[in-house]
């Protein structure tokens, strides 16, 4: 059996992907989270003194928080196999990546184990937010002292 | 189905609901402002606090103007402004704003809401 042989016989025998199916799901749990997200920036800015402007750091902040949560208890891996996409697009996708890491890790030691391998896949997140909203303020600072846009 | 669409076009007429608090003497100013807010055609809703020398105007811009926003509510501040350069004006579409304020329509108090709109102005300046 040479190799094109085996892989079309590979192809003919695994199911075929649900994409339309795994596509809705994620819509449908991406949706109901950012609803979530919407509804604590309704309640901050009601209960609290924020306003639009500044709710948004805080709500980011009580989402992330919220997905640790359910991550340390398990919960998140379950609407994770469930939505894929729809649960690791939003920002509570990355608490889950930093705190499931860091719990993979937890063998190794304290500071090797938890604290090596805690941002091994957001701090690529963190690298490069970083980043290029530096280089877009770059280029908007640019723009402003040419006159071609306001702040 | 069918009435849950005709639920959801219900939701989006186009009627304007201008609100204007009744703590100014200046009937005449009053009046004008409340033209002013109704003759920008994007502001859906719209709460005014009159006290003193102090303007709060929140605003709620159409669907789908949400990305004008900033604009709408730069281009309406600058119009009274300019109509009253003595009077202290602030022009919001913040929800916020809209939120304390319609609850100021019903406040009696004078110097409450007074501080109440020096409070909101504050915090209209808050960044992070």
């Amino acid at each position: 059996m040479d190799p094109q042989e085996y892989q079309q016989i590979e192809q003919q025998n695994t199911p075929p992907t649900p994409y339309l199916k795994n596509a809705l799901k994620a819509f449908l749990v991406g949706g109901i989270i950012c609803a979530i997200g919407q509804a604590i920036t309704f309640l901050y800015i009601i209960f609290f003194d924020f306003t639009d402007k500044t709710a948004g750091n805080a709500t980011v902040a009580t989402m992330v928080f919220i997905s640790m949560v359910l991550t340390g208890l398990g919960l998140y891996r379950k609407l994770g196999a469930f939505a894929g996409a729809g649960s690791a697009v939003p920002v509570t996708g990355f608490g889950n990546a930093v705190v499931s890491a860091a719990i993979e890790g937890k063998t190794e030691g304290l500071v090797l184990g938890v604290g090596g391998n805690m941002f091994k896949l957001a701090g690529s997140v963190i690298l490069f937010g970083v980043g290029s909203a530096f280089f877009i303020a770059l280029i908007k600072l640019i723009l402003v002292s040419m006159g071609v846009v306001e702040w | 189905m069918l009435s849950l669409v005709s639920l959801f076009l219900v939701g989006c007429t186009n009627e304007q609901t201008v609100e204007i608090s009744d703590m100014s003497n200046d009937e005449e100013e009053r009046a004008e402002i409340e033209a002013m807010i109704k003759d920008t055609e994007e502001v859906q809703t719209g709460t005014t606090i009159l006290v003193e020398d102090d303007v709060l105007i929140a605003i709620q811009v159409k669907p789908w103007l949400g990305f004008k926003e900033r604009k709408i509510e730069a281009k309406l501040q600058k119009e009274i402004e300019e109509k009253y350069p003595d009077l202290n004006v602030l022009v919001s579409s913040d929800y916020k704003m809209l939120w304390e304020s319609q609850k100021l329509l019903e406040e009696e108090d004078e110097k409450k809401v007074s501080d109440e709109v020096k409070k909101l102005k504050d915090l209209a300046k808050e960044e992070t």
